[in-house]
């Protein structure tokens, strides 16, 4: 048979209930209920001194001596209220203040944005500080310059392919626009081999030659310059060639170095 | 001057409306009480005395955090019970060297004669209660504050270790070392007695 322990014989001692198996087992164990009958003489012998009686004004006296030391709830809850009053308007004024600055930035960074879109970039020996200036918005006028050069190409081509040499009032045009596009295809070659494009380049430079060709007659073209230039134009397949290079272009917008043609085209 | 038919409650939403003597009313309810329990922890009248008025002290500034779910009654006697704690503590930490000397058991042991109550029983019943005091004083603040709420207060362990910031059973076990202690300490009396 298990005894109880000290611990478990103070607690049933101060236990509610005295039916729990700790009860049972004193009942039927002598020396268990011996030692708890010897627990209880113990706590029962510990006659500690009893509280003095106070007398009925004890209350009131104790009142008396602290009430001098209370503030009155009212006025410190005015001046809480005033505090925390003051201390909520200090935060809305702040963050109307922050509102304002980020609104005015966020309006100024706009703007600055908008001016460095639109502004001419211009063509550099060493391109690198501009690009890291102008990312996407400079590329689009590029690219729209790009295909204008190639538009007006073509149809300088198109014409050159249809020219009749018996009519020399259609071919003078072609060699005055053909001299207003040989500087703008220059650039471009340039650029594109620059930017390492090995088609354009090819494609520009048989323009090159043409252009340089129509653009350096002195008078009207002969019918065997003419025959020529269209043999040359047509065994290059130089019109095709312009003519998917300009296809191609919306695809180009994502790619940045051509961005720099955009200022002197 | 004390509305006394109000309650509790009504006293405290007057209180906390303004109406300071309306505490009054409370201090008045509730002084005899934090008393009695003062004067058990403490063991010193005017120990006490000092504990009921800082426990009403600490009770108004507190007020507007009291729950009114709950008993005014308890919860300033919670505050009064932590109040007497650290005095106790801070007493102890006072007289530690002194009161080792005097918790010997060796030097606790006095002579008790058995008989009716003369002059000299009285007497020595006096220096029975003085060590029995002594004994107690020799707990930690507590094991003497979860002894004195549970064997004299008759409060349960939850409601002690709600007063003493511990778990239930952490009070249950302050409340086992304590009898432990105390019995340890006044057995030279009883095998005189």
């Amino acid at each position: 048979m298990k005894h109880l322990n000290e611990e478990e014989l103070i607690e049933h001692n101060y236990g509610k209930s005295q039916d729990s198996a700790a009860g049972e087992h004193l009942a039927s164990c002598p020396e268990c209920a011996a030692a708890f009958a010897a627990l209880r003489s113990d706590l029962a012998d510990m006659d500690f001194a009893q509280p003095p009686a106070r007398d009925a004004a004890y209350g009131e006296r104790v009142w008396r001596s602290i009430a001098p030391l209370l503030p009155a709830y009212e006025t410190h809850k005015r001046s809480w209220l005033h505090g925390g009053l003051l201390r909520g308007l200090s935060y809305a004024a702040a963050c109307a203040v922050m509102m304002v600055c980020a609104f005015f930035a966020g309006r100024l960074w706009e703007h600055k944005q908008t001016h460095l879109a639109q502004a001419p970039v211009p063509v550099a020996p060493s391109p690198a500080p501009v690009q890291k200036h102008a990312a996407p918005p400079p590329q689009r006028v590029v690219v729209v310059v790009l295909g204008d050069h190639l538009d007006r190409s073509e149809r300088l081509l198109v014409e050159l392919k249809h020219a009749d040499a018996d009519s020399p009032e259609m071919v003078s045009p072609l060699r005055d626009e053909a001299r207003s596009l040989l500087a703008a295809n220059r650039i471009c070659r340039k650029n594109a081999l620059h930017d390492d494009d090995p088609a354009l380049t090819s494609a520009l430079e048989h323009l090159d030659h043409v252009l340089a060709e129509l653009a350096s007659q002195p008078g009207s073209l002969n019918a065997t310059e003419l025959v020529r230039l269209q043999d040359e134009m047509n065994s290059s397949g130089l019109l095709f060639e312009v003519r998917v290079l300009r296809s191609r272009v919306p695809d180009r917008q994502p790619r940045g170095n051509n961005r720099s043609n955009g200022g002197t085209i | 001057m004390f509305r006394m038919g109000k309650n509790d409650h009504a006293a405290i939403r007057a209180v906390l409306s303004g109406d300071k003597d309306a505490y009054g009313a409370l201090v008045v309810r509730h002084s005899q009480s934090l008393f009695r329990v003062a004067f058990r922890i403490t063991g010193n009248e005017a120990d006490a005395e000092d504990v009921v008025q800082e426990a009403f002290l600490r009770g108004y500034r507190k007020l507007e955090s009291f729950e009114s779910r709950s008993s005014f009654g308890t919860w300033i006697y919670r505050i009064a019970v932590r109040c007497a704690l650290e005095k106790i503590g801070s007493r102890k930490t006072g007289d530690a060297g002194r009161v080792g000397e005097e918790n010997d058991p060796e030097q606790n042991e006095i002579q008790v004669a058995d008989g009716a109550a003369g002059p000299d029983r009285l007497l020595l019943s006096g220096e029975i209660g003085a060590l029995q005091e002594i004994a107690m004083r020799s707990l930690t603040p507590t094991e003497q504050t979860a002894f004195v709420l549970r064997h004299m207060e008759d409060r349960t362990s939850e409601e002690i270790a709600a007063v003493l910031g511990i778990q239930p059973n952490a009070a249950k076990q302050a409340v086992f070392r304590a009898v432990h202690k105390l019995r340890l300490r006044l057995a030279p009396l009883r095998v005189r007695i």
